[in-house]
């Protein structure tokens, strides 16, 4: 087992280390074109759906820390440690209540565990889709992200069917609303399938691709439990313990496409639950300042773009969905 | 006017020779309180001499040592300790028959198993080396404490502030080891899987995302793949439980340490070109803690889950929550336990004696169901106080100060020294109550000089 890892790292490595050839091949000017097809489809609906895009935050002084065990990046920014976005999440909040409703196409950095190197779903570097709505539940978050991904889905099956055709990827056709199941629902029907997760605890990369292969459609899980998610994910005040959060997954055993929350607004009890992820609030001095002076409440998400790619050009791993894809530990241009 | 200047300036050398006086019998007088306020020569004893320290034996005269007898205990003492504990063999010993079965011969106390498994790792014996952190005393000599514990296979944490005070994985101070040295320099010396390490992570080594760094690091990688790293969360310290850590800083650090460290400013600072340095002991209640827990498991599922308690007053609710939760291990440091700097008045006032905080969990010791590894810390150092532990149903002993003084006593070849004779002591005592395994003890086998204690920690009172 030890030495196909090692193997197939290996393999990975010596293609990465000459990844400027994979611009050249045909197949990647075909995912390439759906990528941009469907980037395109989405601004243009978010637009439609009167959306500002803002220019994304690449550095500052803090950066979203509820990345599962990643590293962020630090940079000495003139003597003092500055942070490249691992989200632009913390800015997203700061930007909403004066604009209403925004997004920016988000580079992100996440130096992630090494053991996520093979699984097909991690890149240190990515972008994404990162959207936020003044006053909005996590309910209206979902139902914009079922209609971005309907609208995606349907133009690069109308305009790519040429590309679609090359890569042998035939696209069906969801009628949103999608499914959505709780945490508890979640955790229950991984335990009828056999599969044992205890509570409170994400739901595992192998679990998720099981559900996501059982599934037809895209569909949602909600309602994680504290402790799952980052500080800024907003608790139930009517369920404690219950985060008014969700995952968009895809059908097919890709796994999640997007993450999204209400959020907490409320300075005393973001302090409390940054304490809960070992944060130290001194670190977050600008953005502390900012939720005590008051902001609007609203809710979100972000989309991989990457991963939608992966996932509309059914490609096997999310490596080939990018140019210049960069994996845990691997070293390459 | 002569008169006056020559009697002033007898006076003002007078006065100066009686200050010097003054000085120089208080520093005598701080040596021997700290001489005196921790068993040092046993343990350098112990250090230098190997197992033959197990034996009273004196320098010049090893035939008067030998009749001291069993009055070698008595000390003044403001409260109960686990010398208020005796360890009772019977005479009618069916272990032992058992083991004599399985070996064919009369068991001797070489025969005592005391391998063990506790917080997820597996040890040569129920013995971890307490989380020290950067403070100079301990982290001068951390190396030939991590070889020593690393080649003995008993697990090691490191503490708090190591990676801020003096780098991560470059020295900042060349005569200072960093935090990776520590790290690797243990987990390098483990054999066969046996031992583990914990890493603690202050508020203000949470500002550099310590156990992300770790987490990620591909020299640890194949250790955290084993199952040899551990994550541990400090809620207090047995000698300042709700204060921080505290350590004395060179004046020159403290504009690098003032972003991360409550430093004070400058009118403040005096005393040699030092300063002291605060870090915030952290913020819980039963919620964060919780929370805490859970994204730890999220974020570091490969890791070890530990946590080191000072000794609070509502250490039962605690334990409760963290039980529930599924924790690796939980240690538990009395009020005796030791500082790298801490405040008198916190030593003198604060927080509960070992025996006290393992009376108020007693319900949870008795009661040994979960996956939760149990372990105590605060001034145990010999065999004895490791089977006592045992026996109250602890999984092992915690040890900081003696591995420091062993390792300034005699390096690495010191702390491998002293942890022999508690392995040895731990056989013997073992042996003596009729077993061969750590699994077997029990608090059939303890019983207490005192009633009411007794009473409380449900063990037989000697005198009953």
């Amino acid at each position: 087992m030890h030495i196909e890892v090692e193997s197939r790292l290996q393999k990975l490595s010596e293609m990465l280390a000459q990844s400027w050839r994979l611009a050249r091949s045909p197949r990647m000017r075909a995912i390439l074109r759906v990528q941009q097809e469907a980037c395109d489809a989405m601004r243009a609906y978010l637009k439609s759906e009167h959306f500002f895009e803002l220019l994304p935050p690449i550095i500052g002084p803090v950066t979203d820390p509820g990345i599962r065990g990643a590293k962020q990046v630090t940079i000495d920014y003139y003597g003092r440690e500055y942070k490249i976005m691992s989200s632009a999440i913390l800015y997203k909040q700061a930007a909403v209540s004066g604009l209403g409703r925004i997004f920016f196409m988000s580079p992100n950095i996440r130096l992630e565990p090494l053991d996520s190197a093979l699984t097909g779903r991690h890149l240190t570097e990515f972008v994404q889709l990162d959207l936020e709505i003044a006053n909005a539940t996590y309910y209206d978050a979902m139902k914009v992200a079922e209609n971005l991904l309907c609208t995606a889905i349907d133009t690069v099956r109308d305009v790519c069917a040429k590309e679609l055709e090359m890569l042998g990827r035939s696209l069906p056709s969801f009628k949103p609303p999608f499914r959505k199941m709780t945490y508890d629902e979640t955790v229950e029907s991984l335990a009828r399938h056999g599969v044992k997760l205890r509570y409170g605890v994400e739901v595992p990369w192998e679990a998720e691709h099981f559900l996501s292969k059982l599934m037809g459609e895209p569909f949602f899980i909600i309602d994680y439990p504290r402790g799952a998610r980052g500080f800024y994910d907003r608790e139930d005040d009517e369920r404690p313990g219950i985060l008014r959060d969700f995952d968009l997954l895809y059908p097919e055993g890709y796994g999640e496409a997007a993450s999204g929350a209400e959020r907490e607004y409320r300075h005393e009890k973001v302090l409390a639950r940054m304490r809960e992820s070992g944060e130290d609030p001194r670190k977050y001095e600008w953005y502390l300042k900012m939720l005590k002076e008051g902001i609007t409440p609203s809710a979100g998400f972000g989309i991989g773009i990457e991963r939608l790619t992966r996932y509309l050009c059914g490609l096997e791993t999310v490596v080939e969905a990018r140019l210049f894809p960069k994996v845990a530990g691997i070293y390459s241009p | 006017m002569w008169w006056f200047t020559i009697e002033s300036l007898f006076s003002r050398a007078f006065s100066k020779a009686l200050l010097g006086i003054v000085g120089l019998s208080s520093f005598f007088e701080d040596l021997r309180e700290a001489w005196s306020s921790y068993p040092y020569k046993e343990i350098i004893r112990r250090a230098r001499k190997g197992v033959d320290a197990v034996y009273p034996q004196g320098r010049f005269w090893p035939a008067l040592m030998a009749v001291k007898g069993a009055a070698v205990v008595e000390q003044p003492r403001r409260f109960a300790t686990l010398d208020d504990i005796l360890l009772l063999p019977p005479a009618f010993t069916p272990l032992r028959l058992k083991k004599m079965s399985e070996i064919l011969r009369e068991p001797n106390y070489t025969d005592v198993d005391l391998g063990t498994e506790f917080g997820g790792f597996r040890a040569s014996m129920p013995l971890m080396v307490a989380s020290m952190g950067s403070v100079q005393v301990a982290n001068s000599v951390s190396l030939e404490i991590a070889k020593a514990a690393g080649r003995l296979g008993v697990p090691m944490g490191v503490g708090e502030n190591v990676a801020t005070m003096w780098g991560y994985s470059k020295r900042i101070r060349s005569n200072q080891p960093c935090f990776k040295e520590r790290v690797m320099t243990y987990l390098e010396a483990t054999e066969g899987g046996v031992g583990g390490i914990v890493i603690q992570q202050s508020v203000e080594d949470a500002y550099n995302e310590l156990w992300n760094l770790v987490y990620s690091d591909p020299d640890v990688e194949p250790y955290i793949e084993k199952g040899a790293v551990g994550f541990e969360v400090k809620i207090g310290q047995g000698a300042k439980p709700g204060l921080g850590g505290e350590a004395m800083v060179p004046l020159k650090e403290a504009e690098r340490l003032r972003d991360k460290y409550h430093i004070p400013e400058v009118s403040e600072m005096e005393g040699g070109g030092y300063v002291t340095r605060h870090s915030a002991p952290g913020t819980y209640t039963p919620d964060i803690l919780r929370g805490m827990v859970r994204m730890m498991r999220n974020n570091y599922p490969r890791c070890r889950l530990w946590i080191k308690l000072g000794p609070f007053r509502d250490l039962p609710q605690v334990l409760r929550i963290l039980l529930e939760e599924r924790v690796d291990a939980v240690w538990i440091d009395g009020k005796e336990g030791g500082t790298g700097m801490s405040p008198l008045a916190s030593m003198k006032h604060l927080g509960l004696p070992l025996l006290a905080a393992l009376c108020s969990i007693v319900e949870f010791l008795a009661n040994r169901e979960s996956g939760t590894s149990l372990l105590a810390a605060g001034r145990l150092y010999d065999g004895g106080h490791l089977v006592k532990c045992l026996c109250l149903g602890l999984d092992g002993m915690v040890v900081g100060r003696p591995m420091v003084i062993s390792a300034w006593a005699a390096g690495a070849r010191g702390v491998e020294n002293y942890v022999r004779t508690v392995e040895v002591e731990a056989k013997m005592l073992i042996s003596a109550l009729g077993k061969y395994s750590v699994k077997e003890l029990g608090p059939e086998d303890l019983g207490c000089l005192d009633q009411e204690l007794a009473e409380r920690l449900r063990i037989r009172y000697v005198y009953g």
